[in-house]
């Protein structure tokens, strides 16, 4: 028998196997479907994050707030210290006056509070953009950093690193948070599968006996239980990715503006990730299949 | 073809299915093997396809030391082997044409071929008009000349039968000994289990007799012993 006979009578078997014991198929699909879904919903938002933070980390500003008593001599000081850096470009001056007007624009609804006298005027700042930094860098740029801190005339610093750090920081926890559930889940998948093999080989049993009398293979006996993992896990998969798509074609629009779910939501899968998703399903539906298989074969080798 | 040199069978539990068992059978040799229940006919036979391995000795079959074959090349020897069960052993959701087709397909027959095997497989055993019913929808006789023509398909240099005709009626029995003379006559070497001393009688040629595991007896009949016989072996009524 050719191979590509083989495999269509391995998933014609293995059709009738799963419409065989279809309640329980379901629920090993469901079960691989729940793990995908959950996976697929994890990679989507590192996903995102992590494309949102390369932008925001080429996109980082670090400003320096100066204090009211800094002279001319002061502030061309600190221009030279952020022009003289490697991580540093676009350093320019913004004047109390252009601070208020950006004020104004950004928050409408505040724009007195910059005019209330009380307040008094902003403070004068120097803003610079900061490349990514090489890991190599960063304990150089901490330093330089803190003495630009240090110096009399700088009021204070923000620097937009900080909080980009903070979320990444999240976003790997999220991530081994993600890992971790998903394997765990698509254990319980392998397991639910793993069963429903070995059920429907149970009610093969018979027909198996007689295969391996008339001098069936190995490879032709479990092939069709094989495919049949394989089908489960697929069919898992595209249940995960069909619930995923369905509630990004929901939520993303009524999101978009959002500054997380927005962000979270922007991109769905790329075909690849899908693909990905498919094979995690297989693989898990093969891995199913296998263990199930093994415990058959060694329960049929025990005297 | 068949050989069997000191082949002992003991199991895990102590039980001791076969002693010392030794004989040998010839290309185109149609040979009874009897004695009571749990004389060891089954294990004897489950041995010759390597359904079991031996505790002692060795069995050559078709010149191959059977204990020896790797655990791969089990499903090769099998298919050399024509083996009828007592309880049929069909493949019920399948149909006539399917059980026989079976070992035709993994052996990659195309299609045609495949059909024109199971074909004349089950004209030999006269079932094949009807290649499209299921196992259940026959009856007992006929259940068993389908395995007999599942059994025949890839044209085995051996036959194996286990009680072949327990479960028929006599009349029905007769039929598969006719079957199996008529396969022996073409030239494949026969082994039949059965406890049933009259119809060996009837029947006649070689007789293994086993009692407690040992080989207790073997001699040879002669054919068609009495008058049923020959109707048997001449395949007349």
């Amino acid at each position: 028998m050719s191979f590509l006979q083989a495999l269509a009578y391995f998933f014609r078997e293995a059709c009738v196997g799963l419409v065989r014991s279809w309640r329980v198929s379901l629920l090993a699909v469901f079960t691989i479907g729940v793990s995908l879904f959950l996976a697929g919903g994890f990679l989507l938002t590192s996903r995102n994050l992590s494309r949102a933070i390369t932008a925001w980390k080429d996109e980082a500003r670090f400003v320096v707030y100066l204090s009211e008593k800094a002279g001319a001599e002061e502030r061309s000081a600190i221009e030279k210290a952020l022009s003289g850096a490697p991580w540093t470009r676009d350093v320019r001056f913004v004047s109390p006056q252009e601070g208020a007007a950006r004020f104004r624009s950004a928050f409408p609804p505040l724009a007195e509070l910059v005019d209330d006298a009380r307040y008094g005027s902003l403070p004068p700042t120097y803003e610079a953009r900061v490349r990514q930094l090489a890991s190599s860098e960063t304990e150089a740029y901490a330093r330089w950093a803190a003495a630009l801190a240090e110096l009399p005339a700088v009021e204070t610093l923000d620097d937009d690193r900080a909080w980009i750090e903070d979320v990444e920081t999240l976003l790997a926890f999220a991530r081994a948070v993600g890992s971790i559930l998903t394997a765990v889940l698509l254990g319980a998948a392998v397991f639910t599968i793993a069963a429903v093999v070995r059920l429907t080989s149970f009610l093969y049993r018979d027909e198996i006996a007689i295969m391996r009398l008339v001098g069936a293979t190995e490879f032709f006996i479990r092939g069709p239980f094989y495919c049949e993992g394989i089908l489960q896990g697929l069919a898992g998969a595209a249940l995960a990715w069909g619930a995923l798509h369905g509630m990004h074609v929901a939520l993303a629009p009524q999101f978009e503006g959002s500054l997380v779910l927005g962000v979270i939501l922007r991109d769905f899968l790329t075909l690849r990730e899908a693909a990905g998703l498919a094979a995690i399903g297989a693989a898990a539906g093969l891995g199913g299949a296998l263990v199930s298989l093994g415990r058959e074969r060694a329960a049929s080798e025990s005297p | 073809m068949i050989q069997f040199f000191g082949v002992s069978k003991r199991y895990p539990t102590g039980q001791v299915a076969l002693d010392e068992v030794s004989f040998s059978i010839g290309k185109g040799d149609f040979c009874f093997l009897t004695g009571s229940s749990g004389a060891g006919k089954t294990t004897l036979l489950r041995l010759i396809f390597r359904e079991e391995t031996p505790s002692a000795g060795q069995i050559v079959v078709n010149g191959r030391n059977v204990a020896a074959i790797p655990r791969g090349k089990i499903p090769f020897l099998r298919r050399t082997i024509g083996v009828v069960f007592q309880d049929f052993r069909l493949i019920d959701r399948k149909t006539l044409f399917e059980n026989v087709a079976f070992l035709p397909r993994i052996l990659g027959a195309d299609p045609a071929r495949q059909r024109r095997l199971a074909y004349e497989a089950l004209r030999r055993v006269g079932l094949a008009h009807r290649m499209s019913a299921f196992p259940r929808q026959l009856s007992g006789g006929e259940q068993q000349r389908v395995a007999i023509a599942r059994a025949l398909v890839n044209e085995p240099d051996i036959l194996i039968a286990d009680e072949p005709t327990g479960n028929l009626d006599p009349d029905l029995a007769r039929e598969i000994v006719r079957l199996f003379l008529d396969i022996h006559r073409r030239g494949t070497t026969v082994l039949f289990a059965t406890h049933d001393r009259e119809l060996i009688r009837r029947v006649g040629h070689r007789v293994l007799v086993l009692a407690r595991g040992r080989l207790e007896e073997d001699r040879r009949l002669p054919v068609g012993s009495d008058e049923e016989s020959a109707i048997v072996v001449d395949g007349t009524e």
